[in-house]
Order: structure tokens, then sequence, then C-alpha cells
């Protein structure tokens, strides 16, 4: 915000930042082969839906897109509103068959019909869900096969960043608490691959993520 | 499978009227207190001692309102734990603004009410009451959190701060001025000159005192507009504040909110009546009627339908 922004409150919406969603389909290879983390074959990108005749059709020409495009890999769409009134757009591969760059293109052509449409700065982020294989990945008792992590796309800033709920927590929707200790190994481990977000206040989490 | 032909189009356009009258109200501003600043100059070497004084008093305020008004109000800041809603409203308007993320504290008092503090955006506070949790629905109280999310991002507790401080200044002349009489005069031998020196600055001081006192509410009402028109953008739900302020109206004839209790929070330290300013306040309300303020959601979301 400029002065002249500040002094007269002029504030408008940010746009995206150049987007860097495909950065995660060289990442992910790297999460695969040296850290057991294995994608699950879901993504999902959220907005906010506006309440207008125009872009229920953007969404609907929109949904198409991914389809069409996803024909072939055989991506499943699903959309739903969580609880603050955001629309998720949920990409699935199809079973056994996870494809993280079947999903970042499915979730690029979402994201660039909501701009072409004008609607650039009504994108919130995209997520990418992924499984802890490792053994020990959480504390004894639970069940030690899988645990979620999440990398998260934050549009308006272009950056990633990890988001791991503390196992047997905050599944239900509601918020729990978050392994920032397995968040802040992620971004070591991940650093020099996906464009992190460098504050760490800006790592807000998402509570209730349906993949 | 047809690409779309649609032209892109902004959502919600600009409002040049609004920005030209509040940077009119600021310039009317400064020629008033410039005209303070030039009396109290010409007076000499007590005037100025004052004015010094009082921006020592300024920087004590900016740096401090915000823990007084916490402390004195019984706001407690939340866990994520304690209240999983409200800082998941706050963190998703925060993604959407590109803002770090505030203090997110709750009042534990039955009137609904919502302010933000902070003279900063690193050092924002956006606080609730309990009264409005219970009350506004998910999406309502997003739209009110957007505007104070957007009165943080417009730093409006700096810009009104700085805008009120002359008029402080005046307001602690007329108060005190005869206090000052020695100073302003130079001393021990008062003669005529001197006492006509301090009935100038004064009289001066009283006039700027009621010019600026009318400009700033003005300035005060186009900021709430400002705010109301930050949270249609950010949430892309005019119509859901609109909702709110109705609700909200039922109960309180305006939400008050933070300028509000920085001009109360002021009083602490410049000692101005909390009698004079209250009758004041009726004349000149800080916040717009509703009517207004629901025609300018209602315009806002026919931009966004494309029906205006």
């Amino acid at each position: 915000v400029g002065l002249l922004d500040a002094l007269t409150g002029r504030h408008q919406v940010k746009g995206p930042a150049p987007d860097r969603v495909f950065a995660i389909t060289t990442a992910y290879i790297t999460l695969q082969s040296e850290y057991q983390i294995e994608p699950t074959g879901a993504a999902a990108i959220v907005f906010q839906a506006l309440a207008t005749s125009e872009f229920q059709a953007t969404i609907k020409e929109m949904e198409e897109v991914v389809r069409a495009t996803g024909s072939e890999s055989g991506t499943q769409v699903a959309t739903q509103d969580d609880s603050y009134g955001y629309r998720w757009m949920v990409m699935r591969n199809p079973p056994g068959t996870p494809s993280v760059e079947d999903l970042a293109v499915a979730v690029n052509a979402v994201s660039s019909s909501i701009e072409t449409a004008g609607h650039g700065e009504r994108l919130l982020c995209a997520v990418f869900a992924f499984a802890d294989r490792r053994a020990g990945g959480g504390p004894a008792g639970t069940s030690s096969s899988s645990s979620a992590v999440y990398f998260i796309y934050n549009y308006k800033r272009g950056s990633w960043y990890p988001f791991v709920p503390a196992p047997g927590s905050g599944s239900g929707g509601q918020s729990g608490e978050r392994s920032t200790e397995r968040e802040l190994q992620l971004k070591a481990q991940l650093g020099s691959e996906l464009p992190m977000e460098p504050e760490l206040e800006r790592w807000f989490p998402l509570w209730g993520i349906p993949i | 499978m047809s690409t779309s032909t649609r032209k892109p189009r902004a959502a919600f356009g600009k409002d040049a009227g609004l920005q030209a009258r509040m940077l009119l109200t600021m310039f009317l501003l400064v020629v008033v207190y410039a005209v303070l600043v030039g009396v109290l100059i010409a007076v000499g070497v007590g005037g100025v001692t004052v004015l010094v004084i009082a921006l020592a008093l300024l920087a004590l305020q900016l740096f401090t309102s915000d823990k007084i008004a916490m402390g004195t109000m019984g706001v407690k800041e939340v866990s994520p734990a304690e209240e999983p809603e409200l800082h998941g409203i706050v963190e998703r308007l925060c993604v959407q603004a590109d803002l770090p993320k505030p203090r997110v504290c709750v009042m534990e008092h039955p009137m609904p009410n919502a302010f933000a503090m902070g003279r900063s955006q690193k050092s924002a506070t956006v606080c609730a009451t309990r009264g409005i949790l219970q009350m506004l629905s998910p999406a309502e109280l997003e739209g009110v959190m957007a505007h104070e999310l957007t009165h943080v991002i417009n730093r409006d507790v700096m810009v009104m701060t700085l805008a009120s401080f002359f008029a402080m200044l005046a307001s602690l002349i007329v108060q005190f001025g005869f206090l000052f009489g020695g100073g302003f005069g130079g001393g021990y031998g008062r003669n005529r000159e001197a006492e006509e020196a301090i009935f100038v600055s004064i009289a001066v001081a009283a006039l700027v005192y009621a010019v600026s006192f009318v400009l700033l509410r003005a300035l005060s009402r186009y900021r709430e507009f400002a705010a109301d028109r930050g949270s249609a953008v950010l949430t892309g739900r005019p119509s859901a504040l609109a909702s709110a302020l109705l609700k909200l109206s039922g109960t309180m004839e305006r939400i008050p909110s933070r300028d509000l209790r920085t001009v109360e929070g002021m009083s602490a330290f410049f000692i101005v009546p909390a009698r004079a300013k209250s009758s004041l306040m009726n004349l000149f309300a800080d916040h717009p009627p509703l009517e207004q303020r629901l025609a300018a959601l209602e315009h806002l979301e026919s931009q966004l339908q494309g029906t205006a």
C-alpha cells in the first residue's frame, strides 16, 4: 500500500503472484525418493465463489475444461463449500496411479480460467496431499502406517509451505495441533526445490482439508 | 470446448469521489493546523515548547494506547484452540489480503461489537466481543472482521491519531493556555503585549479545535466507508456485511470501533473533559448513518452482479 493509498484508504485485493504451482512437480520426486513421502493422488484449489451469475458460468466452464484435460488421465473433479464459505475444487487421480503432474495441470487450468475471467484476486490457495510413510513418523501408539502431509501454495505470495496436522488431531474439521517440528524439517529438506514462504507467521493452517 | 470470450471485468469499480473527499478533508486539516503552528511560532519560545511536549505525548500515545485499551477493557488474546472459527476466518482473510496475522482477541461482553487496534500492520490487534460472536453467522462475522482488517490495512489508527494530533494540541492550549501564560509571554514582566499574545493564541486554538473537530469527524466517516468497501472487496460479499450491519443496528445505533476508543484512550493523556466531547459526539458522529452505509454496500453488490 503506497502513501496515497494509505491516506485515502484505497485498497485493492492483490491478484495472484507469478505462478509457481508447477514447482511441486519436481519437488515431489525428491519427497518420494529421499523422504518416503508419497503423493496421495489428490489436490484441491480453494477460492471465494462470488455469488454472481457470471462467476457461476466461469466455474461451470472451468469444470468442463478440467474434465476435458483430465479425460485421458482420468482425473476426477468435485466441488464442495467449507464452513467458511470458500469453494474447494478437489481433483483426484484414478486409484493407484497418483500423478502430481496431472493434478498440477488441473489446478493450473482452474486458476488460469478464474484469472482469465478477471477474478484472479479471488484465489486463496492450492493444496497438494501427501502421505508420510516413514515408520515412527508419529508418536508410539498411533498407526505408524502413514500420516498426512500437505503442501499449500499461497496464490497471493507465490510461495509454498508445508502443513502437517499432528497425528490424531484436527481430522474432524476443527482446529487441532500442528506438527511444527515436522514442518520445519520439510522446509529444510525442500527449501532448495520449492519456493518456500520465508515468513513463518504466514504459514496459515487450513483445518478440515477434505483431501 | 468453448473457451471464455467474456471480457475480464473488474468486480468493483473505483470510488474516486470518496478518495477525493478524503484528500480534501485532509488538505483542510493541514491548512487549519498550519495556521495554528504559525501562531505558536509567532508567539515565540513558549509556543514551541508546548508543541514539543505535545509531540512527546503523541509518541507515548501511539506506543501505549492499544495496551492501555486492552488492559482497561478486559480484552483477552485467544488461541486458535479456544476460538477456532474466529481464527479460521481471520487467517483466510489474511491470506486473501496478504497481511501478517494480527493478534486475535475476544472481549467477554454481551454487547455486539468489534474493533481493530495497533499503529502498524505488524502490531495490529483485532477484537470481537462475545456478543458479536454469538449473534452473527460465519459469513456476516467474516464481513465484520474484513472491515476491521481493512482498518489495519489502511493504517487507520495511525492516520486518525496523526490527523487529530494538532486538534489535541489546540484543545490543550485552550484549556491550559493561561497556565502556559508565563511561557507564552516570555517570563516575569507581564505586559500588555504578552497578554494579547496569550489571548490571540487561545482564540486561534479554540477556532482550530472547533474546525478540526468537524473535519476529523468527517474524515472518520469517510474511513468507515472505505473500510466497508474494503470488506466487500476482500470477501466478495457486500451483502453479508450489510446483513451484519442490519443485525447489529437492532441492538445499537452504530458499531463503536477503534477510533472512538482511541479518543477515549487519548483523553487519559490529554485530560480532555469527556463531557464536552460526548455532547459534541451526538452532533458529529464518527460513523456514517446506517442507511448510507447500506446504500454504499448495495451499490457495491450491484456492481458485483453487473447490474449497476
